[in-house]
């Protein structure tokens, strides 16, 4: 497949899974905005405005890991109970172009949640060229091991069922108990090193970095990316290596 | 002829079966190019798995296949380029109208919008699916899904076509134009292979048949070839009474409302044609149908496994 044609079939992917199905229902829309609209709501109240900061930060980086849950049950139900992926491999689609274009297409859910958080990013005054870097830097790589993640985990459910499973726990591992919506300083001393083996514990470390909401030395702005990147590439490795595509 | 699939000694046990239960025994068929070949055995008998390993879904345990001359342990890419599918209880996105699952399909396997276009019109004319193209899939009955899939994929450019049971839930008139589709197809030297459980489409279609049971090859060869390769080729029913002592001379007999069925060797049916008429009876004689050599090859292999394992 040429490389013309790889771009065609990765904007056909956006096109088919994230513009069409919100023509026939529009709250695909609302749907990732739901979860940390609801945690930046709670914290809020909660803190009396004092930690909405990280209610903002956090419901970034909780919006991109819903990026993934997502695409975990779109691609276990097209699997499955359509066999649409079954009719993506007998075509010269390749996985990494199938897997690419289907996580866009879930992007395109995830913008209006985006929209809302960075507009309260701006308002709330923490936007300047440099926290704006590493936002994206932060959400892109997050993003991207969501989906290499998720495409993994597609490839070996049975069930969509198993996906409703196993979401939640994502989300609590990845999400609530790893200091996204809170200072890593706040943990006592061996949930702080539990909470290393979580790559958002960096995610979420560089953008309250960025914003001035814990401090963040050069050296370790350097070492949360490079921890950072390093979770990302091992997980698409994972998903080249162990995802099935072809059924063992 | 170059072979368009190719098996030698194929093999396929399912993780987590026993070896002894496997979906594919030492397969080894031979599949033309631009002919239409059809998979034929019951439920379970590894039709599917068959094509889900030439299609490049599925790994094959041991034994060799190629597709258009490519392997599908080394050169799936190569292969793919050159397929198309309709899986087994597939279905088309819910959200799609029927005009999108065809164009946005040919437009995922790289083709220009406009040939896109041209050729889901095309398919969509062809297989009377114009008046629905706006239509959901959603609100489409489980024959016209059916039918859209099977646009979808002859409107491809792929040089073979796996279709795996793609006329269930067909009514008659569809069927018969998804099956003058896939002929004009194999005019235009596609190869289709085609599994199905209805014998008189895989009769009507097929130039070549091949009937798997229990993951072995039982038989195979063009229809007429088929029926000749069968114990007894011709099958007469006879009306009303007759002795049925006399009639089990000419054959295997099985007794039929208000009279018998008895399978029998050409030349021997003309003499029962001849003393039935005689004594006044009502009788029709033909070649033995798909349909028969079905019955017969199957039930003489059930009643082998039966034997085996009362034995072991």
């Amino acid at each position: 497949m040429s490389e013309r044609n790889r771009l065609r079939s990765l904007f056909t992917l956006v096109w088919l899974n994230g513009l069409i199905p919100i023509r026939t229902q529009p709250l695909f829309l609302v749907n990732l905005l739901a979860s940390p609209l609801s945690f930046l709501f709670f914290i809020t109240i909660v803190s009396g405005g004092r930690l909405l900061a990280y209610g903002i930060t956090g419901g970034m980086i909780l919006t991109m890991l819903s990026v993934g849950t997502g695409l975990q049950s779109d691609l276990t139900h097209y699997r499955h109970d359509l066999k649409f992926q079954d009719i993506v491999v007998a075509s010269p689609v390749e996985a990494p172009v199938y897997v690419a274009g289907m996580a866009l297409s879930e992007l395109v859910y995830s913008l209006p949640g985006l929209a809302v958080f960075v507009a309260l990013f701006v308002v709330k005054g923490y936007a300047t060229v440099e926290s704006l870097a590493v936002l994206t830097g932060t959400l892109v790589l997050v993003w991207g091991f969501a989906s290499a993640l998720a495409f993994t985990l597609a490839t070996y459910f049975q069930d969509v069922r198993e996906t409703f499973l196993f979401s939640p726990l994502i989300s609590l591992v990845l999400t609530v108990l790893p200091p996204v919506y809170y200072p890593l300083s706040v943990l006592p001393g061996w949930a702080q090193f539990v909470a290393h083996f979580s790559p958002t514990t960096y995610a979420a470390g560089l953008v309250q970095g960025a914003v001035g909401l814990a401090p963040l030395s050069f050296v370790g702005a350097a070492v949360d990316w490079g921890v950072l990147v390093g979770f990302t590439a091992g997980l698409f490795l994972l998903a080249a290596l162990k995802a099935r595509w072809k059924e063992p | 002829m170059t072979s368009a699939v190719l098996a030698q000694d194929l093999r396929k046990v399912y993780p987590g079966s026993s070896s002894g239960s496997a979906a594919l025994e030492k397969l080894t068929l031979e599949v033309p190019t631009g002919r239409v070949y059809g998979l034929i055995g019951r439920n379970g008998a590894g039709k599917t798995t068959f094509v889900r390993i030439a299609a490049t879904q599925l790994e094959p345990t041991s034994g060799e296949l190629t597709v258009l001359g490519y392997d599908v342990r080394r050169e799936e890419r190569a292969i793919r380029a050159r397929i198309a599918c309709v899986p087994q209880e597939s279905r088309p996105l819910y959200f799609l109208n029927v005009e999108e699952v065809v164009y946005l399909y040919l437009k995922l396997r790289g083709l220009d919008p406009p040939e896109a276009r041209r050729r889901t019109r095309d398919a969509l004319e062809e297989l009377s699916l114009t008046e629905y193209r706006r239509r959901m899939v959603s609100r489409l009955s489980g024959g016209l899904r059916r039918r859209t899939l099977c646009a979808m994929v002859l409107a491809s450019d792929a040089d073979v076509l796996f279709l795996d049971e793609p006329t269930t839930g067909l009514d008659p008139l569809a069927r018969r134009e998804v099956w003058e589709a896939i002929r004009r197809a194999s005019r235009e030297q596609r190869t289709i292979i085609l599994t199905t459980h209805y014998l008189d489409e895989a009769e009507a279609l097929s130039t070549r048949l091949a009937l798997v049971e229990r993951g072995r090859l039982m038989l195979e060869g063009s229809p007429a070839e088929l029926r000749a390769r069968v114990r007894y080729p011709y099958r007469v029913t006879v009306q009303g009474s007759y002795p049925r002592e006399e009639l089990e001379s000419y054959g295997q007999v099985s007794e039929i409302e208000g009279g018998y069925l008895v399978f029998t060797r050409e030349a021997e049916a003309r003499d029962l044609a001849k003393r039935a008429l005689e004594r006044g009876l009502r009788l029709s004689m033909g070649p033995v149908s798909l349909e028969d050599i079905f019955l017969d090859v199957v039930g003489k292999s059930i009643e082998e496994n039966s034997v085996e394992e009362a034995e072991s």
